[in-house]
């Protein structure tokens, strides 16, 4: 399904980063105005879909690549449906995760900083924004939309991970939500710490990438790795959309 | 030796003590700058082992150079797709990237687990063969049990994934699987896990047995952490591995097979890989929690800092109880494949026969609480699972019939595998039967955590794994090395195995019945089991020694066996229609399939052809 | 046809033999509770199921092994039989009937373990590593297990440490007790006699060893016990001193880990304890006199003897006399 032209493929990444944006908005107003989980499951379900059909292209799985099992076209998908399925299991894990946070703490939710749970949020969906930029720059042989695409990505994701790691993660610990206090605390630090680790890994992923397009390694036709460490960052992206509302927008403050 | 020391098993091994040197080193180094004590009882404290365990993987990793490809496409370079491995055993102690060689390694190593797992089991048997304690401390006793526990296990689902890794290539007529380099990975990954996990036995050991409930296996020693770590490792192989298979099933499968035209382990290796790749994440997760909760003080299961102990059961459990389903949907897999090939009959029901593994898979995730029905879970839930695990029973039975009408004037003849394969169905017969009690509540709360635990899964992972285990090695090991096991010793295994076993396990659920508890190393002469624990003793006496002769024909028939160059056991199936040892490349010239894959009595048909040959046939025709 | 007429005959003899075999060789323990009918009831309608699935389906593959062997000199095929969608719908459908039965009746023997009666005798049970420990309405604890026949009890238990299962096989049932919360075990006792209670849920070294007596008496006798208990338990409480201080330790299950011979066990010997010097985990050396004992009851991780691991010995609930008789009693250990 590959978009006529360039400015409408950038066009429409553009659309859909408006659809999330806004259903991040509407996510919130409805945590504080009605506290009702389904809601929200409903609204975090939406957005995942966007991401997985605009941003991660799920549809090609569905992709016919002929018949000739050694042609570039082959290999690719079957490297495709690789990559999904390694996402379908590390899912299992995250799933896990949220069993554990909702078994463990009901329906309260730690104290946090809803300023900052919005703010790295917003940078996380931005930077899938960028990194869909980027994917569709290459994807048309655009090199500099590329190489811009991938950076402010890997800055919006270092962003992300320094406004984890270096400022929530504090201030949770200062106001008394701290690993080793609660078993609430615990898991929010694991649910934070395993989805900040998946970052750092896209992060580096992201480089290897970024360091081989600048180096002419890809074209419009053969950009396999880029198209993988774009799925890779938007699962990512996904994760912290139920991440999100899990941790900081259900249920009440214990 | 020079061949040895440079080998990718070699170098990873030194590098895996050198990193765990340096990560406790690391650790160590920061306790002392931060004030806190430097040492502990086994000289490191617990967080640098940890810490040395995990890191010595990496460098396992780095030394054996398995992510060399990978870190080359990384850094822009171009790779040769396949790399030919150079000729003698050398290549088993490297990193090959044909999956023939691969599923040998993996069948290898789950030999020795099975050595080593079983050889735990005679030393704490003999401790049991008497009611007061003999010679083991009970700290031992624990560690032992424990250390069969998750070595067996280990063990079974390395030869599982040896079996198919080997087979399912070229039961679908391709050249290797879909990420060779994954499935190099995936198998040497599973060395240091073996490592990590043995090496509880120098730090205090543990006694939690393999399923590592807290808040008990919160503080155990030391050694508690290497398991959690060991197991956490071993299970990377898994899942990697799963994903494989899936991949190299729905992609590279020859012109022609479509869906119902594949042979059946096939459908039990999708089935089961299904499974490996997502459930086996839940056991990675419930462990790291526990490591955590250790390390961190992360109450997770802590009920002093508001944790719950029976969500570690629910996480663990989610895995688990799949985790059986890998165990035995492979073996029943081999059974439902051999089945046509010694009766000379289609499989009965192939269609039926493929849902089922995958209705059992898919039930098989529903389930898990039933092991928990007396741990304290929300009493509401116990009906629920004990109807889910019921409906087991119905794919299962299909199976059971299905063999039986496969049977059923049949034109049979019973080799060795035969034999293997008939065994496996008796076996797994009073495995299964034995789980409606288990599954039913009102007896369970009866039988759980007894020796009637251990009966019926020991018949289920015997009939299930064990016996079809050895019967695809039997089989198949002509098309791997060009010569047959001995038959007179591959009888003297199975005559000699099979009733020992079966007295064992209907002991083992004679004496659970009557209050015999599980993982005790001591019981109450009053009880009046001793002459039962005596003969249960001689018993796996018995099955050791006849693991020993099957140990010894097969390594003895490499060099020594007699010559067995073709379709040995006049099989349709796509890999006997070529030579053994199979070629390098499996098929030189790719096949189609034409027809169904046990269509044996029907005349004149075929299932597989070799594309040249037809298209050259079509030419001069 | 024959085939099937001969296999059926077989089958209809084998399942009731195997099922009597299973009968008759009493696989199960004497039934002493109410429950255990019940559990008992379920499990033969299970065995009489196994027994007819086992020779349903070992029978005809018996006899396909001995009949349809290939006879020597024939090298052909058999016969081209792929399958039946009928006999196929036939052995799924009705195997799930017979499953949802299964199901039903094991739902209805559930319900009826579980019959909560309203006159139910209440009894604490808290659970240690590696002991038993029973506290009675009447004001007085034991570490036996004493229930009046014929009459409900409902067992309230509690974990100090780990997870632990209370089991006794004449009863059947058996209830895991869990750290952090009560879960609660009924009984209906129908046979006067000694019983064990051991426990059924690894809990560390000395698991094998984790058991105790349960009897079972008429009424009567248990009302007997009961008053003899909670007066001596009073007067023993009165008169205070080391008598009081033994008879805590031994309820409390301390002497799992703490021996009285000079044996090192989980914990420290207290032969000899009591005025010694004793080198702690950090090296340092204190002497343990009274304030050194108090501490190491109500906070056992301040201070770990050099030699063993911190972090085993539980938090007891004892009040400040009880302590102070523990003490009372150390001293008497030389």
């Amino acid at each position: 399904m590959k978009l006529p032209d360039k400015a409408s493929a950038l066009q429409q990444g553009v659309i859909i980063f408006v659809f999330l944006a806004v259903l991040t908005a509407l996510e919130f107003l409805i945590a504080v105005a009605i506290e009702t989980i389904a809601l929200l499951a409903v609204v975090a379900v939406m957005k995942v879909g966007l991401v997985a059909y605009y941003y991660m292209h799920i549809h090609k799985l569905g992709e016919d690549a002929g018949e000739d099992r050694h042609s570039v076209a082959y290999r690719t998908a079957t490297s495709r449906l690789g990559l999904w399925l390694f996402l379908l299991s590390d899912s299992f894990v995250f799933g896990g995760l949220a069993v554990a946070r909702f078994n463990l703490l009901g329906f309260t939710r730690p104290h946090l900083s809803q300023v900052l749970g919005l703010a790295v949020t917003s940078i996380l969906l931005l930077s899938s924004f960028f990194m869909n930029r980027a994917e569709a720059s290459m994807a048309h042989d655009d090199r500099k939309g590329f190489g811009i695409g991938m950076v402010v990505t890997l800055m919006l994701g270092i962003a992300f991970v320094a406004g984890v790691l270096g400022v929530e993660w504090p201030t949770a610990i200062a106001e008394g939500v701290s690993p080793s206090a609660s078993a609430g605390g615990a898991i929010f630090f694991m649910m934070t710490g395993m989805h900040a680790l998946h970052v750092i890994t896209g992060l580096v992923l992201l480089g290897i990438v970024w360091r081989n397009g600048s180096r002419g390694l890809y074209s419009a036709d053969r950009h396999w790795a880029v198209e993988a460490a774009a799925v890779y960052w938007h699962f990512v992206d996904v994760v912290w959309i139920f991440f999100y509302p899990a941790l900081y927008l259900v249920g009440r403050v214990a | 030796m020079q061949k040895f020391l440079a080998s990718a098993l070699a170098r990873g091994l030194a590098w895996q003590l050198g990193g765990w040197l340096v990560g406790a080193g690391m650790v160590t180094g920061i306790r002392l700058l931060m004030g806190l004590s430097p040492l502990g009882l086994f000289f490191f404290t617990e967080p640098a082992w940890v810490f040395g365990g995990f890191l010595g993987v990496l460098a396992f990793v780095a030394g054996s150079r398995i992510v060399d490809d990978w870190t080359k496409w990384a850094k822009g370079e171009q790779i040769p797709d396949h790399r030919d491995d150079p000729p003698g055993w050398g290549k088993y102690i490297g990193v090959s990237l044909d999956h023939k060689v691969i599923g040998i390694q993996y069948t290898i190593t789950s030999l020795l687990l099975l050595v080593v797992g079983g050889s735990f089991a005679l030393v704490f048997r003999t401790e049991l063969s008497r009611s007061g304690m003999q010679f083991l401390s009970l700290q031992w006793y624990n560690t032992l049990m424990s250390l069969h526990g998750i070595g067996m296990i280990i063990g079974i689902l390395l030869g599982v994934a040896g079996v198919m890794n080997y087979l399912v290539p070229m039961l679908i007529g391709a050249q290797d699987m879909a990420f060779p380099r994954l499935n190099a990975f995936s198998f040497w990954i599973a060395v240091p896990a073996v490592v990590l996990l043995l090496s509880s036995l120098a730090l205090g050991g543990f006694d939690t047995g393999w399923t590592g409930y807290p808040p008990l296996s919160a503080r155990g020693p030391v050694g508690t952490q290497m398991f959690f770590l060991g197991v956490f490792t071993a299970g990377w192989s898994s899942i990697l591995g799963g994903l494989n298979l899936i991949a190299t099933t729905l992609r590279l499968r020859a012109r022609g097979m479509t869906a119902f035209r594949m042979p059946i382990l096939v459908w039990a290796a999708l089935a089961t890989s299904l499974i490996t790749l997502t459930a086996t994440q839940l056991i990675g997760l419930s462990f790291q929690l526990v490591v955590f909760q250790r390390l961190f003080g992360m109450g997770f299961f802590d009920p002093a800092k508001g944790g719950n102990p029976v969500l570690f059961q629910h996480l663990f459990w989610f895995y688990s109880h799949p985790a059986v389903y890998v165990f035995v949907l492979p073996g029943l897999g081999v059974i439902s494949e051999l089945l046509p090939v010694f009766v000379r009959k289609p499989l009965y029901g192939y269609r039926w026969i493929a849902m089922s593994s995958l209705g059992i898979a898919l039930v098989g995730f529903l389930v898990w609480a039933h092991h928990m029905f007396a741990s304290g879970m929300n009493s509401y839930l116990q009906v629920p699972f004990m109807y889910s695990t019921l409906l087991v029973a119905v794919p299962t039975g299909v199976k059971f019939f299905s063999w039986v009408a496969t049977v059923w004037k049949g034109k049979i003849d019973m080799p060795t595998p035969m034999l293997f394969v008939l065994g496996g169905i008796v076996v797994f017969l009073l495995g299964g039967l034995s789980g409606p009690p288990n599954a039913t509540v009102a007896t369970d709360l009866h039988l759980t955590d007894t020796y009637f635990i251990v009966g019926h899964f020991h018949d289920t992972i015997f009939g299930g794994y064990v016996f079809p285990f050895f019967a695809a090695i039997y089989y198949w090991f002509p098309k791997a090395t060009g010569r047959r096991m001995d038959e007179k010793l591959g009888k003297l295994h199975f005559w000699l195995m099979t009733p020992s076993f079966l007295t064992l396990t209907l002991l083992m659920m004679r004496v659970g019945l009557l209050g015999m508890r599980r993982r005790i190393a001591d019981y109450d002469p009053a009880l009046g089991f001793d002459g039962y624990h005596l003969l249960m003793t001689i018993a796996g006496y018995l099955i050791a020694l006849s693991v020993a002769i099957f140990l010894f024909n097969l390594f003895r028939s490499i060099k020594r066996g007699e010559k067995a160059e073709g379709n040995l056991w006049n099989s349709r199936s796509p890999e006997w229609q070529v030579s053994s040892p199979m070629p390098a490349h499996n098929f030189d010239e790719p096949i189609e399939v034409v027809g169904e894959p046990y269509d044996y009595g029907l005349a004149g048909s075929q299932y597989t052809r070799f594309v040249q040959a037809a298209q050259n046939k079509d030419l001069h025709s | 046809m024959r085939h099937f007429i001969i296999v059926g005959v077989f089958i209809a003899l084998i399942s009731p033999v195997i099922y009597l075999g299973i009968a008759a060789n009493n696989v199960m323990p004497i039934q002493a509770s109410l429950q255990a009918l019940t559990v008992d009831w379920m499990w033969n309608v299970d065995a009489a199921a196994i027994s007819f699935l086992f020779s349903l389906i070992m029978v005809p593959l018996i006899y396909s092994l001995v009949v349809f062997r290939r006879r020597k000199g024939d090298v052909g095929d058999a016969e081209h039989v792929e399958g039946s969608t009928r006999l196929e719908v036939t052995w799924t459908v009705v195997p799930l009937l017979v499953v949802s039965v299964f199901a039903y009746l094991g739902a209805y023997t559930l319900g009826e373990t579980r019959i909560a009666a309203p006159d139910a005798l209440g009894i604490g049970v808290t659970a240690m590593q590696w002991d038993w420990r029973f506290e009675y309405g009447e004001g007085f604890a034991s570490n036996e297990l004493h229930l009046p026949v014929n009459r409900q009890a409902v067992l309230r238990m509690q974990s100090l440490d780990v997870i632990h299962s209370f089991w006794v096989p004449e009863f059947r049932i058996k209830q895991d007790v869990v750290p952090g919360r009560v879960t609660e075990y009924r009984i209906t006792p129908v046979r006067v006699g000694r019983y064990k209670v051991r426990c059924a849920e690894m809990c560390g070294v000395s698991h094998s060893y984790m058991e105790r007596s349960v009897i079972v008496s008429s009424q009567a006798d248990y009302d007997a016990w009961v008053l003899e208990q909670a007066a001596a338990a009073a007067a023993l409480l009165a008169q205070g001193g080391p008598e009081s201080g033994k008879a805590i330790v031994s309820q409390n299950g301390c002497l799992a880990c703490h021996s009285i011979d000079g044996t090192a066990l989980t914990g420290p010997t207290w032969r000899g304890l009591y005025g010694s010097s004793v080198e702690l985990s950090d090296s340092s050396m204190v002497a343990a006199d009274e304030a050194y004992l108090i501490e190491s009851v109500a906070n056992p991780a301040a201070k770990v003897v050099l030699g063993f691991q911190p972090g085993i010995m539980p938090q007891y609930s004892l009040t400040e006399s009880q302590v102070n008789d523990v003490v009372a009693y150390l001293a008497t250990l030389k």
